[in-house]
């Protein structure tokens, strides 16, 4: 086993058990128990998910402004659902179901937790790998077994759900409806294999943030991106179960005879269904219980990483550290009281209304007091504007953004205007969709050199960070005008309806979908620059290239097996401590002790 | 940058899990403290608190069904209450008592003798057959009456929260078949205390669980 060098940054440490390296190619990189390839594995199924999903956007755009024309490669996917290559109505609402499905579970719910989470909560708090690495793996594979079925949902008979991505009954739960065939089962059947890969996986983070944290590396001293992974795990544990006994019901539902969510006296194609006593309303409920949580599951690793960085390139310590500690606590625990505001228009008693109303409103102050702290952490900063930096500062404007028009939905009166309209497109893709992509960005052009001891063209990052932030708000920003026209989501065609076309409606939705072209095409700039880098880029053998303070900067890049060769840093002070007064540096690394920082021994050189 | 060498300030050996008997240290506070990640005691800590959280994911499941199960009875007047089968109360007990037999190998492993742990371990498996068997014939005994699954909401219910609990004791079984297993060969297995201690938080949780449900079924009517 090859000595491991640690930087000389750590002032002292421990020595610990080193475990032994994998030997054979199955056991280092397909059936892994190290969490660095795990972390690897979910971000490379987390890319192939996106582009399929922005593939499926695509189409989706492109069947919206033109509805007739003839594409001749679907024709040949997908005769069925695009005959002559010509999309059915029906085929549009799959491919907006698959795309809501793929980028919710497989995307937004995959990269930030269990890629970045993966690689590098283990590392910054000074473990060796998670606290228990076979299950690790079992979630990966779990979740690429769900991913499996999700995909195979495209070539069966009757094609891919087309029940949204909320899955709502009857249309979910009824086989009769439409032309949906084993698609429907196939879907609830990956999100049941996810959510179990997802408790497993929370389990995990959790247990590792508690039990495995490095000596003198105290809750109040871990960096806001553990925290806020770990409170993203305590989400999913709470949120996944209940998504977990929904879909049984659903599934029991749709195969058993069981009436959980289907009412009596349905009617489908002229067919009586024998169903009776069921509510969808109960499915909802169920749904959003866990639909809310999951919005902060998916936004929480970005606003975690976005503080980091923020920062990190700021050269300033985070600005008020225990709020947002408390900030991201609050987010949790309110985002699990809040699910009926997603439900406004189902049907719901004022009262009922008006109290989920007020908590979600209450969210907006955890939401205001991270911003005001983001803003706080640049003002007076020294930035530094690199391409992590962009990202993260983008991040903090997609997420304003997005939040301001949730507090007009979170107004029952305002929302039954708004709910079924391109308004709340804009809104939740504004907020859970692009930020937290944008959180994804950041994580990637921050942490490759570490990952891979190369960096990312620097020059392509910048250029991809502005084509995408320009090209997201050409997107989204006329979305919340065709809102107020109002114009209705998941309709598949606006053409040859005169009320629809007022207002320059027509016009616009032909300039989203060119918006969405470019900015499309500008993403395999990205994947050209994350590809080409990982072989190709300017090797990078520093240990700590960015002046970073947290713990995984003090090891070679890539990571050893390991991370620490068995020797765990003891830590000293808090997880960001730039700019100290009086220091030699503008920097103090979590495990420099106070005589590396101000004199004495000079440390790191 | 140059690196040096560092001397560490502090060792830990490796604990003594080949042929000793549990390491004795001092208590393990998160976060610090002098045990090390991988003395027994750490160990048996990690995976007792990865049961615990685990309990946390299950707990949300069922009360999910539970909620389900209350709005659903309200929802309809199809809902026909039902006395649930005698056999669920002969099945609780043996469900208790395996929970004994458990504590029973628990106990041996605290005085190193694995042959008794595996002894132990047969009887409680075994038990949690008997169990799996009762609940099947409380299956039949509803199913004889003339109460299957799509029947009425009440029925769904009970073939599905027993079905639910019966697959998380299935799992409990697996996790006593992987202790019966390893015992064999105990001194080469560093965290023999930490899984059994864990199975046996596990299995005490299934019943907690199941009077739970039990309790569901006679009462939410």
């Amino acid at each position: 086993m090859t000595e491991v060098e640690l930087s000389p940054e750590v002032s002292e440490y421990t020595e610990v058990h080193r475990h032994p390296e994998p030997k054979t190619f199955i056991s280092k990189w397909i059936f892994s128990v190290d969490h660095k390839v795990i972390g690897i594995q979910y971000l490379l199924l987390a890319v192939v998910a996106a582009f399929v999903g922005m593939g499926l956007s695509l189409l989706v755009r492109l069947r919206l402004v033109w509805p007739e024309k003839s594409f001749a490669i679907l024709g040949d996917l997908f005769p069925v659902g695009a005959p002559d290559g010509v999309m059915t109505p029906e085929f549009y609402l799959a491919m907006l179901t698959m795309h809501g499905t793929i980028m919710v579970f497989m995307v937004l719910t995959t990269a930030p937790q269990g890629g970045f989470g993966n690689y590098f909560l283990p590392i910054q708090i000074g473990a060796a790998d998670m606290a228990f690495p076979t299950l690790n793996m079992l979630s990966f594979w779990t979740t690429f077994v769900s991913f499996s079925f999700l995909m195979a949902a495209f070539f069966v008979e009757g094609g891919a759900p087309m029940a949204g991505w909320t899955g709502y009954p009857p249309l979910s739960a009824v086989p009769e409806a439409a032309v949906q065939g084993i698609g429907q089962d196939l879907w609830i059947v990956s999100i049941a294999f996810f959510c179990i890969a997802s408790l497993l996986a929370a389990l995990n983070f959790i247990v590792t943030t508690l039990d495995m944290r490095a000596k003198g590396l105290t809750m109040m001293r871990l960096p806001l991106t553990v925290w806020t992974w770990f409170v993203t795990a305590i989400l999913g544990l709470l949120a996944f179960g209940v998504l977990l006994a929904a879909g049984v019901l659903l599934l029991m539902d749709r195969n058993l005879g069981t009436s959980f969510f289907v009412p009596g006296g349905l009617v489908v194609s002229d067919k009586a269904i024998d169903h009776s006593g069921g509510s969808p309303i109960l499915w909802q409920h169920l749904f959003w219980f866990f639909g809310h949580p999951e919005v902060y599951i998916a936004i929480l690793p970005g606003m975690g990483v976005t503080s980091h960085l923020l920062a990190t390139f700021a050269r300033k310590q985070v600005y008020g550290y225990k709020a947002m500690v408390y900030a991201v606590a609050a987010i949790g625990i309110l985002g699990f009281v809040v699910w009926g505001h997603h439900m406004f228009v189902s049907g719901m008693s004022p009262y009922s209304a008006f109290v989920f109303s007020v908590l979600t409103m209450c969210i907006g102050v955890p939401s205001a007091i991270k911003t005001f702290n983001w803003i706080g952490t640049l003002w007076g900063g020294r930035i530094r504007f690199t391409s992590p930096m962009l990202y993260s500062i983008g991040f903090v404007s997609l997420f304003v953004s997005g939040g301001l028009s949730g507090i007009f939905l979170g107004q029952p009166t305002i929302d039954l205007y708004f709910h079924d309209t391109y308004f709340v497109v804009a809104h939740f893709h504004l907020i859970m969709g692009v930020a937290a992509i944008f959180g994804m960005f950041a994580g990637v052009a921050f942490w490759f050199p570490k990952m891979f001891g190369r960096w990312m063209d620097e020059s392509l990052g910048k250029i991809h960070f502005w084509c995408t932030f320009v090209g997201v708000y050409a997107i989204f920003g006329p979305m919340h005008y065709l809102g107020m026209l109002p114009h209705p989501r998941r309709y598949a065609e606006f053409t040859g309806v005169d009320y629809l076309q007022t207002g320059g409606a027509g016009d616009l939705h032909y300039f989203i979908t060119v918006a969405a072209m470019f900015t499309i095409t500008v993403q395999f700039l990205f994947l050209f620059n994350f590809v080409k880098s990982i072989f190709a880029g300017k090797p990078c053998t520093e240990a700590n290239p960015w002046e970073a303070t947290t713990l995984e900067w003090t090891i070679p890049s890539p990571p050893p097996h390991d991370n620490f060769g068995g020797k765990v840093p003891h830590v000293y002070r808090g997880s960001y401590d730039f700019s100290l007064p009086g220091a030699k540096r503008d920097f103090a690394m979590q495990c420099n002790k106070d005589e590396a920082v101000y004199g004495g021994a000079a440390a790191g050189d | 940058m140059t690196t040096t060498t560092l001397t560490p300030t502090e060792t830990q050996t490796e604990p003594t899990t080949n042929g000793g008997g549990t390491v004795a240290r001092p208590p393990h506070r998160y976060g610090g403290g002098s045990s090390g990640p991988f003395s027994n005691r750490a160990l048996i800590q990690r995976y007792k608190l990865g049961v615990w959280i685990g309990v946390g994911g299950i707990i949300m499941f069922f009360a999910a069904l539970t909620s389900a199960m209350v709005v659903r009875s309200g929802l309809s007047n199809d809902w026909k209450p039902f006395d649930v089968p005698w056999i669920l109360f002969l099945s609780t007990a043996v469900l208790l008592v395996s929970s004994f037999t458990l504590e029973g190998a628990r106990r041996r492993m605290i005085a190193g003798d694995w042959t008794g742990v595996r002894l132990w371990v047969n009887g409680t498996a075994a038990l949690g057959s008997v169990f799996l068997a009762c609940q099947l014939l409380g299956w039949q005994a509803l199913s004889e009456r003339g109460f299957f699954l799509a029947s009425n909401p009440a029925n769904s219910f009970y073939y599905l929260l027993t079905a639910g609990h019966g697959l998380h004791l299935l799992g409990g079984m697996l996790a006593l078949g992987y202790v019966w297993m390893r015992v064999r060969a105990p001194q080469r297995w560093a965290t023999r205390e930490a899984v059994i201690e864990a199975a046996a938080l596990y299995w005490h949780f299934m019943d907690v669980l199941w009077i739970y449900i039990l309790g569901l079924l006679a009462f939410w009517r």
